[in-house]
């Protein structure tokens, strides 16, 4: 490996450890400037009958009071060292809340992923091989209007659909393989929109070249010449797009887990929300910074790797072929 | 009422033989109020699943007994010292009997023998002592709270032997008695209290000693309860005191209302928690079961703030009384299930007082004490005085779905007779944070608020000894404050309950509060092939003697 991508790297990782700390510390900032906390709400909650001294008290006792620096300083110091506090709101760790909570979401965002990668490939197939009275025209419709039905309306379809009409998952059980299926396909749907579109760009690209044409006349079929010659080169900007859908896939959980009823990140951050849990919701920030930047970080790393033609010219990473300009055009083409 | 006041005397010859037959009593009793019971008999087996819209925040035990939510499970997994039933009558439960001196400072509590934890422990006299004193004191600085309800008159208790316990106060506390079978009073292992916060908080880790036990738990997702074989100290009250009848109860987090009861509804759940109002009368037509039961408590209703201008002026606060149609609001926003207030405590509670005619509907009257205080009305209907409009500004309590309906019609029944209301609805963080009793802003504050013994009514409304000071009076209304210290100071429920009857008089005459309706917090839809549950003081519901009919 050469030097220039080393440092590249370095580079790299020293900007990602920059964009957790603000994540972290940004969160903590919006959530204590907002009135409230979860341990004075279970105190003012009108049944427990507390007055306002004992209230008081009770939160000098646990340190509450204390300034809002002191406090950001030891949830830090902590966080630095990979203690991670405790939930406000439960009283239990924050890492044994995400322990419990994360294998759901990352089941949900795995299956949603596959999903928009089929349905991106089918689509952009579709484009180049669906003859045109059939709809080729239409097909290329189809990101565009993926991505502009909310996933939360694909969701409650597809419950009425499928759970209440036709009876193939007990809504009561999301966990359940169908009802895991149909979350997934209610968050691949917006997903596979920005994948399809970079995918079907590169492929009207490398459709042109010779050697495409070259192909055809030596006669191969429309299947093989898609498999074997034109996906390859025209799904590396993919990678970048896959990586940036990320963001949109945690996201995108967030909903699809309360639409359908099932307990992972997404539904934890809510509850974390509603009660301003903030030891929990800087764990989760930090989480899904952590994942968003290194999975960037991964893509941005391999790229060289995978495509010789990109250089790494004075630590940065320099993408002159024109493929990749395409890729960018059609990122920003989708995302408003 | 009388005869229920009877029950709740404490005089010490009364309550030794009265204790003692109880227990048969209460047998007979039961079918009365629990005719399911009688048309079939209990079966063993069968899984329930309960559908409800939260399971709180924390399992603390101190932090969370009086949550609405955790309450379901605690009452099937922890037991109580006595049992207070729907009808606020006091019965034993591991206390078989109990005395108290002449002046209700000192009381001796004898245990039911054999009792034991989950975890093994006993429950002996020692575990009791252990209970009563994280009741009044908590762990505050580890974040374990003491029971806001719990008397704070408590000094000290001792374990005599293993299975009395001698408890004693530092001034007269008869609602001490009652406040044992207070959701808060749960009682848990000796082993579980002297746990750290962190493990209490995690409910596997907690033992009690009910009929079942936890089987497993997810937060934010579920709780399964499965029965305890070697259960045989339930409440006689019930009329069952043997291990549970279903094996397992499972309680699953459903956030939206119409999918809990659309669940029930094609039979892929047993009970739906929290349904709406409007939906009740058809469910009942397709043959569910639907229960309102009340908690004993305080009504719903209005604690006014005395210091805020116009309602310092006693005539504003009567023109308030009068003007509001409360048949209007059962009729509109509720359906028959739900009772006219009568005091501004629910008519189930013991020493409570049929204060109607000072609740009536009597716009007329309204506007008569509104012209009489200067309130003139102007061209666009508003009444207004040295140009200063007639507002009232109302904040709808986020613990009661329908409490924002509510408001609403109440703002124009008072809109015609010349108020400007306006409305203002918060998050429960936020509610919590701005709106207080007596608040600068904060002309009236809506109660939702349960209690076992009607005693401690006069402590929260004063500022005394810790009280609320809801009505922002603090020591100016030297009626208000007589009453409350003589009721504070009452031996016995005779002696109580004329000094009761005086308080709620004297409170809705004043309009210091504005009842709207009696108080339905938990509502159940439940399937016709469940029956035989009961629901306690405090209106939960125990599928403890449920089962499935075939």
């Amino acid at each position: 490996m050469s030097n220039a991508y080393l440092t590249y790297a370095a580079k790299r990782l020293g900007q990602a450890v920059v964009v957790i700390l603000l994540a972290y510390i940004f969160t903590f900032v919006v959530v204590s400037i907002l009135p409230g906390d979860p341990v004075t709400s279970v105190l003012r909650n009108p049944q427990n009958g507390f007055t306002e001294e004992e209230i008081a008290e009770i939160i000098a006792a646990q340190g509450l009071d204390k300034p809002i620096i002191v406090q950001l300083w030891n949830a830090l110091s902590g966080f630095l060292t990979g203690d991670l506090g405790m939930s406000m709101r439960s009283n239990r760790p924050v890492s044994t809340l995400i322990a419990e909570v994360l294998p759901s979401t990352l089941i949900l965002a795995s299956a949603g992923l596959a999903v928009a990668l089929v349905l991106a490939m089918l689509v952009a197939y579709g484009t180049r091989f669906v003859p045109k009275k059939y709809g080729q025209g239409l097909l290329r419709g189809f990101p565009s209007l993926f991505l502009s039905v909310p996933n939360f309306v694909i969701g409650l379809m597809l419950i009425h659909i499928f759970g209440f009409q036709l009876g193939l998952f007990r809504v009561i059980n999301p966990d359940s393989f169908w009802a895991t299926l149909f979350a997934a396909i209610a968050l691949g749907i917006p997903v596979s929109a920005q994948i399809a579109e970079v995918l079907i760009a590169n492929l009207d690209r490398e459709a042109e070249q010779e050697y495409a044409a070259v192909a055809r006349s030596r006669g191969i079929g429309q299947a093989r010449l898609f498999a074997t010659h034109l996906l390859k080169p025209a799904s590396l900007p993919v990678v970048t797009v896959v990586a940036l859908t990320i963001g949109e896939l945690l996201g995108g959980s967030l909903i699809t887990e309360t639409v359908f009823g099932r307990t992972g990140i997404g539904s934890l951050v809510q509850r974390s929300v509603s009660t301003q849990d903030l030891p929990v919701l800087q764990a989760v920030v930090s989480l899904g910074a952590v994942v968003f930047v290194l999975v960037n970080l991964i893509a941005d790393l391999l790229y060289p790797l995978l495509d010789p033609r990109v250089k790494i010219i004075g630590g940065r990473k320099r993408s002159p072929t024109t493929a990749d300009e395409t890729a960018i055009g059609a990122t920003k083409a989708v995302t408003p | 009422m009388t005869e229920r006041s009877s029950l709740l005397s404490f005089s010490r010859r009364r309550l030794l033989v009265g204790a003692s037959i109880a227990a048969a009593l209460a047998v007979t009793t039961t079918a009365g109020f629990n005719p399911a019971l009688a048309a079939d008999s209990p079966r063993d087996g069968g899984d329930i699943t309960f559908l409800i819209d939260s399971l709180g925040d924390t399992w603390i035990p101190n932090n969370s007994a009086i949550s609405s939510f955790q309450g379901h499970i605690w009452g099937h997994v922890t037991d109580k010292l006595l049992y207070v039933d729907a009808e606020g009558k006091v019965s034993p439960w591991l206390v078989e009997r109990w005395e108290q001196n002449d002046g209700a400072t000192e009381f001796t509590l004898h245990l039911k023998n054999g009792v034991t934890f989950s975890d093994g422990e006993p429950l002996d006299a020692a575990a009791v002592v252990a209970n009563l004193d994280i009741w009044y004191a908590g762990r505050k600085n580890e974040g374990i709270n003491p029971i806001g309800l719990f008397p704070k008159t408590y000094d000290h208790a001792e374990a005599v032997d293993t299975a009395t316990v001698k408890v004693f106060f530092k001034k007269p506390t008869l609602g001490f008695i009652p406040t044992l079978g207070y959701h808060g009073s749960i009682l848990i292992s000796p082993k579980s209290i002297a746990q750290p916060a962190s493990e209490q908080a995690d409910l596997s880790k907690t033992a009690g000693s009910g009929p079942y036990v936890v089987e497993s738990w997810k937060e934010g997702d579920h709780v399964t309860l499965v029965k305890r074989k070697d259960y045989n100290w339930g409440p006689a009250a019930v009329g069952h005191t043997g291990p549970a009848f279903l094996d397992t109860i499972t309680y699953k987090l459903v956030s939206e209302p119409s999918l809990r009861v659309a669940s029930v509804q094609s039979g892929q759940a047993d009970v739906a928690y929290n349904a709406s109002p409007q939906e009740l009368k058809s469910l009942k037509e397709e043959g569910f079961t639907v229960a309102t039961p009340r908690y004993l408590g305080f009504v719903n209703g209005w604690a006014v703030n005395t210091k805020l201008p116009p309602y310092d002026d006693v005539k504003v606060r009567q023109a308030l009384q009068a003007g509001i149609n409360r048949q209007e609001i059962i009729d509109t926003v509720y359906t028959p299930d739900w009772h006219l207030a009568t005091s501004f405590i629910q008519s189930n509670v013991p020493g409570a007082t049929d204060q109607s005619a000072l609740l009536a509907y009597d716009p007329a009257k309204a506007e008569k004490l509104l012209d009489e205080a200067g309130w003139t009305k102007g061209a666009n209907g508003i009444r207004a005085k040295d140009g200063k409009q007639l507002t009232l500004t109302l904040h709808s309590n986020p613990y009661l779905a329908t409490s924002k309906s509510v408001d609403e019609l109440i703002a124009q029944q008072l809109g015609k007779l010349g108020w400007k209301v306006d409305i203002r609805a918060y998050d429960v963080v936020t509610y919590g944070e701005k709106v207080k009793y007596g608040g600068p802003a904060i002309p009236t504050y809506e109660v939702t608020r349960s209690f076992i013994d009607a005693g401690t009514v006069a402590g929260i409304l004063t500022n005394a000894n810790n009280g609320e000071n809801w009505f922002a009076l603090d020591d100016r209304d030297t009626v208000l404050n007589g009453l409350r210290d003589k009721i504070a100071g009452a031996a016995s429920a005779e002696e109580r309950n004329p000094l009761l009857d005086e308080l709620q008089h004297y409170v809705l005459e004043q309009g210091y509060f504005v009842p709207r309706t009696q108080i339905v917090q938990r509502i159940y839809v439940q399937s016709p092939t469940l029956k035989g549950e009961v629901y306690n003081g405090v209106a939960y519901a125990s599928y403890y003697t449920a089962f499935i009919a075939d």
